[in-house]
């Protein structure tokens, strides 16, 4: 290891930043909650990174959340987890997971922009963020582009960030008002400040006749990353839901994750979630979220706001 | 004999005479001191489980960094501590046996500049093929290490008739093996020491732990001076739980010797993940039994061997093994019961002591086998288990008597009460998603048979100064468990003057006598009593002497032969109690455990302070229920595979509900105030009936903890039915 | 690389030239006295070196001292003397909250940042507050229940 010392910017002002990066591929650092640790040594020792380090955990012109006039949910990649469980403007889903996110005093720190760089598959934000199409902005001194979430994080721990860029903002098209029923659920390693064993996020809108109009599923910490399909989405699509139909979802997602630890328990927990989600769904059982069985009250659960 | 109107006052809760400080961060811990002049060390260890070492090819050492390593040790040193056995060396020398063995420190005064020599250190090792499960060290894999086979330690207890010959006449002899996991301690407070070489030759070391006579004597050998030369002064001690009982020695050995090289203080500082990878745990435990039964299910016979993996030095272990064995019969009285224990050597890091200390695996194994055992007749665990409560006068698994009042009946009446047993067992179906679970436990007080007299010798001394305040003098530690609240409050309470007159130091070996370490549920039932007669001797003196001191010296009764060579007699004058009963809620979806109750009853003789004995009960029953649901250690080729707090679990606020804890009054002889020791006794019984609980929860026999959620859901899919043919 | 870091600490201006990636923890504890923030596990799991953060709580394990230019900063050295943190402190001595008391200055950090919004929180909000705080000592209950009492006691 070297322990040269590395340059460190502490930027006032986004343009600042922006300006730094067009001229250094620097690590940007805002929460820390990732970089901190994976990066340190031992009591009382400074962490040690490879290349220059960009601070831009107080940048203002992140922080902001918002409708925009297409009546999507835009989140400054400088929020952190608190923030956006906090905020009535963010997804039930997204509120969900942030607001489960490790510890309170992590829950401070940690972004949202900084949860889709690490892009790790146990991430807490990603599941949600690949259910509702999600997109990330990604600004540059020269301009800014704008692309899903799920393809942003192209495989474990990498990313398509350009060496100018800085992830601004994170844009949500749906939230819970776009569906009939709703499904979040954490299998932590324990109940609280705990580490995603699985993740399983829902959702699912009628059309008038009872059959399927939209039907999402995500999961997390099943393979290498986040797991969406829609082909996977479609067998149930424009159709009555069945037992019959349920099962070719539940077989179908089956092939699409790929646990490596624990995949007995990973895949078997995942196919009874969504046996659970879409039985309660067709049955239009009371109320908007489904719970894991009845009675199951998630301490700490987020109503969701329509 | 006990006073009755003291009696009554005593047990109300007294305010903890270091709560306001350490709430408000004024307590200094170890690394909270500046030491002047002060050096900083790191350990470099072995990073495979089993070889020899080639080479130790080290960087060039800038002025003022050092090296240390076992080539330093003086001539007529010794490169062992002694830990009961004297077996683990200071520092590997040619080979080395587990992951994490001490080879060398790297010593210096920036600590930046000490971690990046460290980095640069290169071992070559020729490696061995290791034995990291108790199966693997049974079978000898890689060839014996320790004696021919493997075995550290062993022992066998019988009462009754051979049971061989039992079994020949029984209805039908079924068996079953139950097993427990490494269970890491997570104090807060990582480990830490700084030895501090003295200008008259002596050496002082400040460290946090649990036992500093034991430091003292433990490393004096590898100076080979005499131990008085030491000194250690305890700092305040962030959380042991046995964890910083013996292991202390293996930070402040290698700084002794740091010291010695470089004439300078050298300090030393765990971080978490150090800590987790390379500290010792609890031992794992494997106990197979045969039971022999007759038509109706009656116990005939009862065989028990148990397992523990010990790792690659037997240090405490041995005594961890006998105190397993003598409570593997729990608190049941069988016509016939025979028990062996095998302490198996492993490739891993040595195992050690762990509130319970051997005890808490031997108590699961034999609740949930009797669980089962009831099961298997279509009777209620409870109903069958009470068939066999051992009562006052019952002969124990060492051939001794139980000598106190057993108040279980008590206790399970507050129990059945609270939680609603009776109706929540019939009610809930096996398999219905909810389930309720009792278990029966105890915990022998004190050094095993007359151990406190032939072994530990313990010392108090009280002195009076001439304005009226009183010190007590001894080594009994603060890690936590409230004992420097509890000692004042004992000898206040005697002398008849505020509990603040009473002043009581963290001990510093060059002025307390030894009493003893601060381990075995002793402190209370044994040091308090020392405390309670040295009080009422200075009591009489007090009004016709200004300043003098009165010191008093441990007896054990007369009457309660035991017997050291053959385990036999009377292991234990006395024993606290408990019955613990969980009710859980099981998730179809993903066999997510949430816990609705936590009930649990308590004998501890007469409590000395109420506050201070709930907190122990609750921390003691949390330990327990994260022992047997979420703290998953497990052990890899030789490497620990979780390393930090992010992955080794403990239970936060939110895993587990608020508990609800009784008491029960049951005055002990030979305690102070009718006392008697408590601390590891509330661990020992909450993991079987939470696991009892989560069983008929999901109508499956579980046999091994931990249980994190995908072992639950692991059972749901494929274990075998509750009820079914062991 | 050294620059020059200008934090609000306990209600008073400091500033220190230091290399802005060092943790804030080590800066708190080596360079401005703050012992009372305790290092736990390194990694934001244990909550023990809790401080307020613009007043937020936060785990400065994780934080590198740069991110703290121009902010403010309260350790346990700064709340045990405000009100709510005294009575905190009180609350825990009287409930029976202490026992090892490493965690505990986080601990009071925990209690002080839910109190200071609700002065009335339920069990089930007290649990959720300090869920981030690991004790191994007391089984919680009796933190809870000091927190009670400190709630209880506001004038």
């Amino acid at each position: 290891m070297s322990m040269e010392e590395v340059k460190c910017y502490m930027p006032e002002t986004l343009e600042q930043a922006l300006e730094i990066k067009s001229k250094v591929n620097a690590i940007i650092l805002a929460g820390g909650s990732d970089l901190m640790v994976s990066n340190k040594r031992t009591i009382g020792l400074t962490p040690v990174f490879d290349r220059p380090v960009m601070i831009v955990r107080n940048l203002s012109e992140l922080k902001k959340i918002y409708i925009n006039d297409k009546g999507e949910c835009c989140i400054g990649a400088g929020c952190t987890s608190s923030e956006i469980a906090a905020s009535k403007l963010c997804p039930w889903h997204l509120r969900q997971a942030a607001n489960r996110m490790g510890a309170i005093g992590l829950r401070n720190s940690a972004t949202i922009g900084g949860n889709i760089a690490n892009a790790s598959p146990k991430g807490d934000t990603p599941g949600p963020l690949y259910l509702l199409d999600a997109r990330v902005k990604l600004q540059s001194l020269h301009g800014s582009r704008e692309v899903p979430v799920s393809d942003f994080i192209v495989k474990f721990k990498t990313i398509d960030l350009h060496d100018d860029e800085i992830i601004t903002q994170v844009i949500v098209p749906y939230s819970e008002k776009d569906f009939d029923y709703v499904f979040w659920h954490k299998v932590g390693t324990r109940k609280a400040n705990a580490i995603s064993k699985i993740t399983v996020s829902m959702a699912l809108k009628f059309n008038k006749d009872d059959t399927v109009r939209d039907f999402r599923l995500s999961a997390t910490a099943t393979g290498s990353k986040t797991n969406r399909s829609r082909d996977v989405e479609k067998i149930i699509m424009g159709k009555k839901i069945s037992n019959a139909l349920i099962e070719e979802v539940v077989q179908a997602y089956d092939k699409v994750i790929s646990p490596r630890a624990m995949p007995e328990f990973r895949r078997e927990a995942t196919r009874r979630m969504i046996r659970r989600f879409l039985s309660e769904s067709e049955r239009h059982a009371k109320g908007k979220v489904i719970e894991t069985y009845d009675g199951y009250k998630m301490p700490g659960a987020i109503e969701p706001e329509n | 004999m006990i006073s009755e109107n003291l009696t009554r006052d005593i047990s109300r809760a007294m305010r903890r005479v270091d709560a306001v400080d350490k709430s408000e961060g004024r307590s200094k811990y170890i690394s909270d001191y500046d030491f002047k002049d002060c050096l900083w060390a790191r350990m470099v260890r072995s990073s495979i489980p089993r070889g020899k070492i080639k080479n130790i090819k080290l960087p060039q050492l800038p002025q003022g960094y050092y090296w240390v390593s076992y080539k330093d040790i003086p001539e007529g040193g010794h490169n062992y501590l002694h830990m009961i056995a004297t077996d683990w060396k200071c520092f590997a020398d040619d080979r080395v046996l587990y992951v994490g063995e001490t080879i060398g420190l790297i010593v210096g005064p920036d600590k930046t500049k000490v971690e990046d020599l460290r980095d640069l250190i290169e071992i070559e090792y020729e490696e061995e093929e290791p034995a990291v499960s108790i199966d693997d060290g049974v079978a000898c894999k890689g060839g014996a290490f320790i004696n021919e086979n493997n075995i550290h330690c062993h022992l066998k207890l019988e009462v009754g008739e051979d049971v061989e010959s039992v079994f020949k006449r029984c209805d039908r002899v079924v068996g079953e093996t139950i097993e427990t996991g490494f269970q890491e301690h997570v104090y807060l407070e990582t480990n830490g020491a700084c030895c501090v070489p003295e200008s008259n030759g002596n050496y002082t070391i400040y460290a946090s732990a649990q036992c500093p006579f034991y430091i003292r004597k433990s490393i004096a050998p590898v100076l080979n001076i005499d131990p008085e030369k030491i000194t250690v002064k305890q700092t305040t001690t962030g959380g042991a739980f046995g964890g910083k009982e013996h292991f202390p020695d293996v930070l402040c050995g290698p700084l002794l010797l740091a010291a010695y090289k470089t004439g300078k203080a050298v300090k030393m500082i765990f971080d978490r993940e150090e800590d987790i990878e390379n500290s010792v745990k609890r031992h794992p435990s494997k106990v197979v039994f045969r039971t022999g039964l007759d038509k109706d299910g009656n116990i005939l016979a009862m065989d028990s061997k148990v397992y523990y993996n010990v790792g690659a030095y037997l240090a405490s272990s041995y005594v961890v093994l006998q105190r397993g064995c003598f409570h593997v019969s729990g608190c049941y009285e069988f016509p016939n019961f025979r028990t062996e224990g095998f302490g198996v050597a492993t490739n891993t890091f040595p195992s050690c002591a762990f509130r319970g200390f051997g005890a808490p695996q031997t108590l699961f194994a034999i609740e949930t086998h009797m669980c089962h055992l009831a099961q298997m007749y279509g009777i209620d665990p409870l109903e069958y288990k009470s068939r066999y409560f051992i009562k006052q006068g019952d002969t124990t698994s060492t051939n001794g008597k139980i000598v106190e009042k057993v108040m279980i009946p008590e206790m399970l009446e507050q129990v059945l009460k609270a939680s609603d047993y009776r109706r929540k067992a019939k009610e809930y179906k096996a398999g219905s998603g909810k389930g309720i679970g009792i278990s029966f436990y105890n915990h022998g007080g004190a050094f095993t048979g007359n151990g406190e007299s032939a072994i530990i010798k313990a010392k108090c001394r009280l002195h009076k100064y001439p304005d009226g305040t009183v010190e007590i003098l001894n080594g009994q530690t603060e890690m936590g468990q409230g004992f420097h609240s509890i000692l004042p409050k004992i000898a206040a309470h005697v002398l008849e003057i505020p509990v603040e007159k009473v002043i009581y130091k963290d001990p510093d070996t060059s002025r307390v006598p030894d009493s003893g370490p601060t381990a075995a549920s002793r402190s209370t039932m044994i040091v308090g009593k020392l405390v309670e007669d040295a009080a009422r001797q200075m009591k009489m003196r007090w009004d016709k002497e200004e300043e003098f001191e009165v010191e008093t010296n441990y007896q054990h009764p007369e009457g309660f032969p035991w017997d050291q060579g053959t385990f036999q007699g009377y292991a234990y004058l006395g024993y606290g109690w408990g019955v613990c009963a969980v009710e859980v809620e099981v998730d179809p979806c993903t066999g997510e455990v949430t816990t609705k109750g936590v009930w649990s009853s308590h004998d501890g003789g007469h409590l000395i302070d109420e506050m201070i004995v709930h907190g122990q009960v609750n921390g003691g029953v949390l330990q327990g229920l994260g022992w047997a649901s979420t703290e998953v250690m497990q052990n890899v080729g030789g490497h620990f595979k979780q390393t930090s707090m992010s992955d080794y679990m403990v239970p936060t606020s939110r895993d587990f509900p608020k508990q609800e804890c009784f008491f029960v009054d049951n005055p002990y002889e030979w305690g102070p105030f009718g006392a008697k020791g408590l601390g590891e006794l509330v661990f020992n019984g909450s993991a079987a009936a939470y696991i009892d609980a989560v069983s008929r929860a999901i109508g499956k026999r579980i046999s091994s903890i931990p249980c994190p959620t995908e072992q639950v859901m692991l059972y749901m899919l494929d274990g075998k039915n509750i009820g079914e043919e062991l | 690389m050294e620059a020059k870091i200008s934090f609000k600490l306990n209600g008073k201006n400091v500033s220190i030239t230091t290399d802005p990636l060092r943790r804030l923890l080590d800066v708190l504890r080596e360079d401005m006295g703050c012992t009372g923030v305790k290092e736990g596990c390194s990694e934001g799991e244990c909550g023990a070196c809790s401080v307020m953060f613009n007043g937020k709580m936060v785990t400065p394990c994780l934080i590198p001292v740069g991110a703290a230019d121009k902010q403010e900063i309260m350790t346990i050295e700064g709340v045990r003397e405000t009100e709510l943190g005294a009575r905190i402190v009180q609350a825990f001595a009287d409930g029976g909250a202490v026992q090892c008391g490493f965690c505990i200055p986080g601990m009071v950090i925990a209690a002080y940042n839910l109190l200071q919004d609700n002065s009335n929180p339920s069990d089930d909000e007290i649990r959720l507050a300090i869920s981030g705080n690991i004790c191994r000592c007391t089984g919680y209950d009796l933190i809870v229940e000091s927190i009670k009492l400190a709630a209880g006691r506001a004038k």
